[in-house]
C-alpha cells in the first residue's frame, strides 16, 4: 500500500518535472516569438493539432503519448501551412485566415474525437485530454519524452539567439547585410509548433498558446536584456507549469491546462504592477515625481 | 414529455426535433456571420476570436448567480466580459507597452481559464459543464422548450431568433455608420461619428451573437460561424451589403448541413458545422468567379494567349513594313503553335514558306503597333527617358490601351505620324 503509494508520488513528482521542463522551454521560445511580434503564431498551430491527435489514433490504433505528439506536430505544420497556402493564393488577410485556420482545424479535431467512439474505436477514450490538458493521465515515460523534446527546444533557441535578437529588432538590417530573414522566421515559427505540441498534455489545444505568450510578456516588465528575459521567461513558465500541475495533483477534478494558465496569468500581474521601471507602480511613481519636478518648474516661474 | 409536447408520432417527433435544432444552428449562424463581416472588413478576427473565449467567465459567474442559460443575466454577464476582455487588452496597451496581439493573448486565455475553472465549481444540474464550453449540446437543445401561442417552441430557437432579429435591426439602423467607420475610420471621425461608440457597439454584438451561440456550438467554435462565412462571401462578391446577406445564406446553409452530416456520423455537430463552413471557404477560393483560383488561372492563361496572338500579328506587320519577309517566320514551338491558330481564325494567310495577314489579321496588327508606337512617342515626350527605354514599356502596355486612349494619347501629340525611332504610326484600323 505504501509502495503503491511512492510509486504514484514518484510518478506524480517525474510528471511534474517534465511539465516544468516543457514550462522552461515553451517560456523561453516564446520569447523569440513574442520579441518578433509574432505573438499568436502559435495559436493556429494548437488549435490544429487535435486533428493530428486523432488522426495518429486512427492510423495507428495506438495511445502511446509519443504515437499522439508525433501526429499532432505533423498537424501543426499542416495548420501553419494552410495559413500560408490561404495568405498567398487568396486575398483572404492575415488577421481572418489565423481566425479561419483555428475555427475550422479546431472544428474537424472536435468531429474527428467526438466520432471516435461512435465509429468503432471504443478505446479512444481520453483523447478529449488534450482539450483541456490533464496531467494525471501522464506517465513517467511519457514525462521523460517531454522533457527530451524541452531540451531539443532550449538548445535550438541557444544555437539561433543572436540572429533571432538581430531579427527581432531589425529585421531590415539583418535582410541588408544577408541574414536568412525569413529562415530564421520559419525556424522560429516551427519551435514554437513544437512547444505547443510538447505543452498539449498538460495545458491543452485551447489554451496552450497562453503557454508560449504570458511568460515573456511578463518576463518584459523585468529586463531590457534579451538573453536575461529569456532565462526568466523561462523560469516564469517552469514556475506555472509546475504550480498548476500541483494544483491539479491536489484537486483531481480540475483540468491542468487553465490552473497553469492562471498560474501564469498571477505572475504576469505582479510583473505588470510590480517591476522597477516598467511596473505600472513604478512608473505612476515616475510620473508623479515628474509632474511635481514640472510643477516646481512653473511655480519657480510663476514667482519669479 | 417532451415528445408527446412536439409531435404523437415518434418519427414526426424525432424530425421535428431535427427542424428544430436546425433553425436553433441556421439563427445562431446567421447572427454570427452578420457580425463577423463587420469583423472581417474591419481587420478585428481576433478580437472576435478572443470576445469569443473571454466571455466563458461572464457567462460562468452569471449561472453560477443563478441566471439560467440563454437567459438576460447570462447576456449581461458576456458583454461585461466581452467589455472586459477590450478594457484590459486597451490598459496593458497603454499602461503596459503591450502590443495588441500580445496583449489580447494574455488577456483572452487568462479569462478563458478562469471561466472553465468556475465551471468546473459549478454545482451539477446547472447546464454548464466542460463538454458545453468545447463543443455544445446542439442536439439537446430542442427539448427545452417554452410556450408560444400555445405551441412548444425550443427555448434556444427563441434566443436566437431575438437576437438575430435584434442585431438585423440594429445593423440596419447603422448600417451607414458602420460602413463609413470600417472603410475610412479618419474620415469618420472628422465628420463626427463617434468612432469609438460604434466599435463598441460592434464588440458587444460580437458578445452577444456569442452567447447566443454558446450553448449550441460551445465557446471555441463560434470563431469559425464569425469569421468563415465572411471571409467566404468576401471573395464571391464586393459590395459590402451583400457579402453581409451572402455571409447569413452561408452561415445557415453550413449549420443545417453540418447538423445534417453530424447525425449520419454520430459526431459532433458543432465541430461539424466548422467543418462544413471551411469546406464553403475552400469551395470560394477555388471557385469564386472573380477572385477564385479557377478564374484566376483562366484570366491569366487568356492573357497570355491574347498576349501571344497579339505579339505575333504585330511581328509580321513589322516584317511586312520591313520587307523582310523571313522575319514573320515563328522561331519556337510555342510560336509555331500561335501562328496555327491564327492561321486556322483566318487572321494570318500562308504565304509559301512565310506567312502574311489577312484583312482581319492586318486590322488588329496595326491597332497593336499603333498603341506600341503612341506609347512610345508619349513617353518620348513627357517622361524624358532615353530612346531604348523605351520599347520594353511599350511592349508590355500595347495589349492594353484600348481605342479610347489611342485617341487621346495621339492627341496630346502635336505632330504625328512618327514615333520616337522615325517609324510611322499607323492609323487607327
Amino acid at each position: 500500500m505504501t509502495a503503491a503509494a511512492g510509486i504514484i508520488a514518484h510518478n506524480t513528482v517525474v510528471v511534474a518535472l517534465g511539465v516544468a521542463a516543457v514550462g522552461f522551454a515553451a517560456g523561453v521560445v516564446g520569447s523569440l516569438c513574442v520579441l518578433r511580434k509574432r505573438a499568436l503564431a502559435g495559436d493556429a498551430a494548437a488549435h490544429a493539432t487535435l486533428v493530428g491527435v486523432a488522426c495518429a489514433f486512427l492510423a495507428t490504433g495506438r495511445r502511446d503519448l509519443a504515437t499522439l505528439l508525433a501526429g499532432a506536430l505533423v498537424a501543426a505544420c499542416a495548420g501553419l501551412g494552410m495559413l500560408v497556402l490561404v495568405r498567398r493564393f487568396t486575398r483572404t488577410r492575415d488577421d481572418a485566415a489565423t481566425a479561419l485556420v483555428i475555427g475550422v482545424s479546431f472544428g474537424l479535431g472536435i468531429t474527428l474525437v467526438s466520432g471516435l467512439p461512435a465509429w468503432g474505436y471504443a478505446n479512444s477514450a481520453g483523447l478529449e485530454q488534450f482539450l483541456l490538458g490533464h496531467t494525471a493521465a501522464l506517465t513517467a515515460r511519457d514525462a521523460w519524452l517531454l522533457a527530451a523534446v524541452a531540451t531539443v527546444a532550449v538548445a535550438a533557441v541557444a544555437a539561433i539567439l543572436k540572429e533571432a535578437t538581430l531579427v527581432a529588432f531589425d529585421a531590415a538590417f539583418a535582410a541588408a547585410t544577408g541574414w536568412p530573414v525569413s529562415g530564421i522566421d520559419y525556424a522560429i515559427v516551427g519551435l514554437v509548433a513544437l512547444m505547443v505540441v510538447a505543452g498539449l498534455p498538460a495545458v491543452g489545444a485551447v489554451l496552450v498558446t497562453a503557454l508560449v505568450v504570458i511568460p515573456p510578456v511578463a518576463a518584459r516588465f523585468w529586463t531590457d536584456r534579451v538573453g536575461t528575459m529569456v532565462v526568466l521567461s523561462g523560469l516564469i513558465g517552469l514556475a506555472a507549469a509546475a504550480v498548476g500541475v500541483a494544483v491539479s495533483a491536489a484537486r483531481p477534478g480540475l483540468a491542468t491546462g487553465p490552473l497553469v494558465v492562471i498560474a501564469a496569468a498571477a505572475a504576469f500581474a505582479v510583473s505588470f504592477l510590480c517591476a522597477p521601471h516598467r511596473g505600472w507602480i513604478a512608473r505612476r511613481a515616475e510620473a508623479a515625481r515628474g509632474l511635481t519636478v514640472r510643477r516646481g518648474d512653473s511655480d519657480g516661474e510663476a514667482s519669479r | 414529455m417532451t415528445s408527446s409536447t412536439l409531435g404523437g408520432d415518434p418519427a414526426f417527433a424525432l424530425a421535428g426535433i431535427h427542424a428544430w435544432a436546425m433553425a436553433t444552428a441556421a439563427v445562431i449562424a446567421a447572427s454570427c456571420a452578420l457580425v463577423g463581416t463587420l469583423l472581417v472588413v474591419r481587420r478585428m478576427s481576433l478580437i472576435g476570436d478572443a470576445i469569443s473565449h473571454a466571455v466563458l467567465p461572464g457567462i460562468a459567474v452569471a449561472v453560477l448567480a443563478g441566471g439560467r442559460p440563454g437567459g438576460p443575466l447570462v447576456f449581461l454577464g458576456a458583454v461585461a466580459a466581452a467589455m472586459l476582455t477590450v478594457w484590459l487588452t486597451q490598459g496593458l496597451r497603454a499602461a503596459g507597452g503591450l502590443a495588441e496581439d500580445a496583449g489580447a493573448g494574455v488577456v483572452f486565455t487568462t479569462l478563458f481559464a478562469i471561466g472553465v475553472v468556475l465551471v468546473g465549481l459549478a454545482p451539477p444540474g446547472t447546464h454548464l459543464d466542460a463538454a458545453c464550453v468545447l463543443y455544445g449540446e446542439l442536439a439537446f437543445l430542442p427539448f427545452d422548450t417554452i410556450s408560444i401561442a400555445g405551441q412548444p417552441v425550443p427555448r434556444a430557437f427563441v434566443a436566437g431568433a431575438t437576437v438575430l432579429a435584434g442585431l438585423v435591426a440594429a445593423a440596419v439602423a447603422t448600417w451607414k455608420l458602420q460602413v463609413f467607420t470600417a472603410f475610412d475610420p479618419a474620415g469618420a471621425r472628422m465628420a463626427g461619428i463617434p468612432v469609438a461608440g460604434v466599435t463598441t457597439g460592434l464588440l458587444a454584438a460580437t458578445a452577444v451573437a456569442t452567447v447566443a451561440s454558446f450553448d449550441a456550438v460551445g465557446a471555441v467554435l463560434v470563431v469559425a460561424m464569425l469569421v468563415a462565412p465572411a471571409a467566404a462571401a468576401e471573395l464571391l462578391t464586393r459590395r459590402l451589403h451583400r457579402m453581409v446577406v451572402v455571409a447569413m445564406a452561408l452561415g445557415a446553409v453550413a449549420a443545417c448541413v453540418g447538423y445534417l452530416a453530424a447525425w449520419r456520423l454520430h459526431t459532433s455537430a458543432a465541430g461539424m458545422i466548422a467543418v462544413v463552413l471551411g469546406l464553403e471557404y475552400a469551395a470560394a477560393a477555388v471557385l469564386a468567379p472573380d477572385d477564385g483560383l479557377v478564374a484566376r488561372l483562366i484570366g491569366r492563361v487568356r492573357l497570355a494567349w491574347r498576349v501571344a496572338r497579339e505579339d505575333r500579328l504585330a511581328t509580321v506587320w513589322r516584317a511586312e513594313e520591313s520587307g523582310n519577309r523571313a522575319a514573320a517566320r515563328p522561331h519556337t514551338p510555342h510560336e509555331a503553335m500561335v501562328v496555327r491558330w491564327l492561321e486556322f481564325t483566318g487572321h494570318l494567310l500562308r504565304d509559301g514558306s512565310s506567312w502574311r495577314l489577312s484583312p482581319a489579321g492586318r486590322r488588329e496588327a496595326e491597332n497593336v503597333v499603333r498603341s506600341h508606337r503612341l506609347w512610345e512617342a508619349w513617353l518620348g515626350r513627357h517622361a524624358d527617358l532615353p530612346l531604348d527605354h523605351l520599347h520594353p514599356p511599350a511592349e508590355w502596355v500595347e495589349h492594353h490601351l484600348g481605342a479610347e486612349m489611342r485617341e487621346r494619347l495621339e492627341a496630346d501629340m502635336d505632330e504625328r505620324a512618327a514615333d520616337p525611332h522615325g517609324r510611322e504610326i499607323p492609323p487607327e484600323a
